[in-house]
């Protein structure tokens, strides 16, 4: 592991098209369910993956192959992200919320991403609660349990403590289980 | 088995799930786990709940793969096209810095020897070396540095895709 993250790092510092197709290949689906998961909605997605990968030619020196890839891809891609968000509350300010927050979600009439993207019937139970969970809860379950990345590597990720990272995960399952509840194992 | 407990247990079970849970603590859990019917349940929902978040699919357009590598490869393109302009640019300072010390010394140390060589008065020489020497390679100097400046607000940034 330790070689490949090494090797990634060497990649980047050279700004090596061949190691970034390499990347782009193995980790652009799962940028994009990161996103997802964060934003709660698929049409701000595109562009932003597209600014993540041309932060990571531009800023790919700062990755130093000491930890794995995967958790500073996804901080780099969460920056992108609030930017965005950022910068949209700015264009938006009267237009988007009274309140001058950006809800990112999609219009009511828009069907949910994870509705659209559920494939089993347990997703499917679980769409709707997903899309009117916290976005930092669906990013801690989604880093967790679909990433696989340890209590620290989501915390790297996010920029919050530890403790706080496990009382998301613990959160946003006890939003989720009821869906669940009493029914025979 | 009072309702405390089970909380006690069920939180054990969280922090397991978030891989946050001691292995002592684990042990103790698996125990509990045995023999608990509550427990057990809620362990199963928190299970379903992870399968379940492993039923999406997302899909990915092919098409904006490829163009993402495009655009890629055009933005490595421009970056590396960039280094070797910005090693002349280096280059040609560190000559300027070496001809200004150069025409410099020149001066103090063979100064007279030069006026006396051509007959001409010291000032004459000196004037000579700046105008001809010391200046030129001061402007480059100057100068040089701030056009690597100019150009790079063009070649910085990759234009988007629609």
């Amino acid at each position: 592991m330790e070689s490949d993250t090494r090797q990634i790092a060497l990649g980047l510092r050279r700004g090596d098209v061949v190691v970034l197709e390499a990347l782009v290949e193995q980790y652009q689906y799962r940028l994009v369910r990161y996103l997802i998961y964060l934003l709660g909605r698929r049409d701000w997605v595109d562009d932003m993956v597209q600014e993540t990968w041309l932060r990571v030619l531009e800023r790919g020196s700062s990755y130093d192959g000491h930890s794995r890839f995967e958790p500073w891809l996804f901080r780099v891609a969460r920056n992108i992200a609030f930017d965005a968000i950022r910068k949209r509350r700015t264009l938006s300010l009267d237009s988007d919320d009274d309140d001058g927050r950006v809800r990112p979600s999609p219009a009511s009439n828009e069907p949910s991403p994870y509705t659209l993207a559920a494939r089993t019937e347990d997703a499917e139970r679980l769409a709707h609660s997903l899309q009117t969970l916290e976005p930092v809860y669906r990013e801690a379950l989604v880093l967790r349990f679909q990433e696989d990345l340890s209590l620290q590597e989501i915390s790297m990720v996010v920029g919050a403590p530890v403790s706080t990272v496990a009382s998301r995960i613990y959160r946003g399952l006890a939003t989720l289980r009821p869906q669940f509840e009493g029914e025979k194992a | 088995m009072n309702i405390d407990h089970h909380e006690s247990f069920q939180h054990m079970i969280d922090e397991s799930l978030a891989g946050a849970i001691s292995a002592e603590r684990e042990q103790s859990l698996r125990e509990h786990l045995g023999t608990c019917a509550p427990c057990q349940e809620y362990l199963s929902a928190s299970n379903k709940v992870i399968v379940g978040l492993g039923g999406f699919s997302f899909e990915v357009d092919p098409t904006h793969n490829a163009r993402v590598l495009a655009s890629l490869r055009r933005t490595a393109q421009r970056v590396q096209s960039a280094q070797p302009r910005r090693r002349r640019w280096a280059l040609i300072s560190v000559a300027a810095v070496v001809l200004t010390m150069g025409g410099s010394f020149v001066d103090l140390q063979f100064g007279r020897l030069i006026a006396s060589v051509f007959d001409i008065q010291r000032m004459q020489v000196q004037q000579g070396l700046l105008a001809f020497w010391i200046l030129p390679s001061l402007c480059v100097l100057l100068l040089f540095p701030l056009l690597p400046l100019l150009s790079k607000a063009g070649t910085h940034r990759e234009e988007r895709i629609v």
